[in-house]
């Protein structure tokens, strides 16, 4: 947020005087403008000599304020974009597509939790190669711990492909994998960066056509997160909040599925609960727990939590070898 | 206007019964009654809070709340039972459902042009959430539809400057739309005004220059936020609900397993408050705190089977 000085060569109301008059309240940027109360601020100019330009200095400023938030949407401006532009994606999986009738939903953050081996990132890796070849987007992948198998994604990309002629296949191949950016990250920081970095490329790149990113996976993120939670301070659960609203950001304005996925902690009772904490619990928008029948290739997955569903509803899946 | 008091006894002589100063009192500010908060006496410029831990139906009883708010009272010769006044939402947690909104102010207009009413249990004061009820009636009426869903304003805040900035013009942003619609604004809702709660918390500025500076703290911004509603209830009387997720619900939420456990469907009667603590800590700044007109209600939603299928109840409990 810019200083008020800044201001002054695109809004030239707000002179030197001005900016005196807000410094001695303790004004001098936007961000003391929206922490004081303005009337407060117009009784005051009105005392002052220049009172006319003053206030119509603090109009102004109001103006410029209005423009800082999102704008506001009636419902059915709200249900146009969602019709428009947030659809579904199927996940190359029946049993998880039934679930959630008719598979990850654009502007929406989904959460897989699971103890380890349950599944999480086979999933992650099935969705990867339907997005990139069935629905032709993009895919950002944000490996956390070296998980990412490209030849997993060319086995399951293969597998449910019509047995066509070998010479295409190989460049049809190809271009389906450069639709996939696997990053690997180890810290949050690092994960920050990497998301504002694709925020800035998604604003400025328009219909790119073809490898327009369509899904999002942070795998997983709670590896990211858990070292910088506890110890008493705020800065763990705060960057873990942030990281929240970024990624719902991302999915909301550039029209992305996001998915991540969480590791399972013990709970009371030696029941298992995801990781992350309580806090956690609201950021996502749909939750969903895998599990695996040890030995087979069968595995679980129920709702945890969904807008417009009841948890607990479940299904079965099965991912082969 | 100067009144000399030409005498003493007519400076003690009442100015009007309790009779009519009660008349008067309840068409100024009539009580709303929202379903599903039509057993809580809502009045305008009230401030209600709805706590409850994720998932709970929070968000739902707001959906709910709006739905009943912006159907109007009669519509065609059909009645609606609504307010008839538009809604604003501000949306901090960024989860908004638009189809969840539009599916049920689908469901209640069709309900209602068919005559058949959604029963609401009175004993329990709980209700289906999922109305497994799936038959569509072939015609509803569009026009009330698209009516109904402009009168609901959405915003959507990514940190706590858009929120503040959001509250600072909502007063001219409420005087426009109410000469677009011509009706007024009876309720604002947040959901949920606790999302920046961590973030604001952590951050940390740097003592700035100026000792007069106001640095970005989670006191100064509560402070503000609670300032700005206040003028804007003074201005533009409407009920303002808000949601808040419970954040440190861990230790306690054996404590609530067990007291739930007690609960028993059948055995309305003996549920009363002081039966079931359901403590969660608070950790709104005490500034909130007290603007709120009622104690925070806790929503808390339990699935229920029945029948082999499953159903999703809420349960206020009014501490």
């Amino acid at each position: 947020m810019a200083p008020l000085k800044y201001l002054e060569q695109e809004y030239p109301i707000l002179d030197s005087n001005f900016q005196n008059f807000c410094a001695t309240h303790g004004i001098f940027s936007e961000e003391d403008l929206l922490l004081h109360d303005l009337h407060v601020l117009v009784a005051f100019a009105e005392q002052q000599s220049t009172s006319e330009r003053l206030k119509q200095g603090i109009t102004q400023v109001l103006s410029i304020i209005d423009g800082q938030h999102q704008p506001w949407l009636n419902g059915m401006e709200l249900l146009e974009d969602a019709q428009l532009n947030k659809h579904v994606l199927s996940t190359g999986c029946e049993g998880i597509d039934l679930l959630l009738e008719g598979g990850l939903r654009m502007g929406q953050l989904t959460e897989l939790v699971g103890a380890s081996s349950s599944g999480k990132t086979q999933v992650c890796l099935l969705a990867t190669s339907n997005v990139a070849k069935k629905h032709m987007g993009g895919v950002v992948y944000l490996d956390t711990g070296n998980s990412f198998s490209p030849q997993r994604v060319i086995d399951f990309i293969r597998q449910n492909s019509d047995p066509a002629i070998d010479q295409a296949k190989h460049r049809i191949l190809q271009k389906v994998m450069n639709r996939i950016l696997c990053h690997s990250v180890f810290d949050i920081f690092t994960m920050f960066d990497v998301l504002h970095q694709l925020e800035v490329n998604l604003r400025s790149q328009m219909q790119k056509g073809d490898c327009q990113v369509r899904l999002l996976i942070v795998d997983s993120i709670s590896s990211l997160v858990t070292p910088i939670l506890g110890g008493g301070g705020s800065q763990g659960h705060a960057l873990m909040a942030s990281a929240g609203f970024l990624l719902k950001k991302l999915a909301h304005e550039h029209n992305l599925v996001v998915l991540v996925t969480n590791h399972t902690v013990g709970g009371e009772g030696g029941i298992s609960k995801p990781a992350l904490g309580e806090s956690w619990k609201s950021i996502p928008h749909v939750r969903l727990r895998l599990s695996h029948d040890q030995g087979s290739s069968i595995y679980n997955v129920s709702v945890f939590k969904h807008p417009s569903m009841v948890s607990g509803k479940a299904a079965r899946f099965t991912i082969y070898d | 206007m100067e009144e000399v008091v030409a005498s003493p006894r007519e400076w003690i002589d009442r100015n009007e019964s309790a009779k009519t100063m009660l008349a008067r009192v309840l068409t100024a500010r009539p009580l709303l009654l929202l379903p599903p908060l039509h057993r809580v006496p809502l009045r305008v410029g009230n401030v209600v809070e709805l706590v409850g831990t994720s998932p709970s139906a929070k968000t739902h009883i707001l959906i709910q709340a709006a739905v009943s708010c912006v159907l109007p009272k009669e519509w065609n010769g059909v009645h609606y039972g609504g307010l008839d006044r538009l809604v604003m939402f501000i949306d901090l947690d960024c989860r908004f459902d638009i189809l969840r909104l539009s599916k049920m102010l689908k469901h209640r207009i069709n309900g209602e042009s068919n005559g058949s009413l959604k029963k609401i249990d009175q004993e329990h004061m709980d209700f289906d959430l999922w109305n497994n009820d799936t038959k569509k009636s072939p015609t509803y009426d569009e026009e009330l539809y698209s009516l109904c869903m402009r009168r609901f304003l959405f915003i959507r805040c990514y940190d706590s400057f858009q929120f503040l900035a959001t509250l600072k013009t909502l007063n001219y942003r409420i005087r426009k739309e109410q000469e677009l619609h011509g009706i007024s604004v009876h309720i604002l809702m947040i959901d949920s005004i606790g999302a920046f709660h961590w973030i604001d918390r952590a951050s940390t500025f740097m003592p700035l220059g100026a000792t007069n500076r106001k640095t970005p703290s989670l006191q100064t911004v509560s402070e503000t936020v609670v300032q700005e509603i206040r003028k804007l209830l003074l201005l533009h009387p409407m009920l303002v609900i808000a949601t808040k997720a419970t954040i440190f619900g861990d230790r306690y939420s054996m404590e609530t397993k067990r007291n739930l456990g007690k609960l028993d469907t059948s055995n309305s009667r003996s549920m009363s408050s002081t039966s079931l603590q359901l403590p969660y800590r608070e950790y709104m700044p005490s500034v909130w705190q007290m603007i709120l007109s009622f104690e925070p209600m806790t929503v808390i939603a339990r699935s229920i089977f029945q029948n082999g299928c499953s159903h999703h109840r809420v349960l206020w409990i009014n501490l």
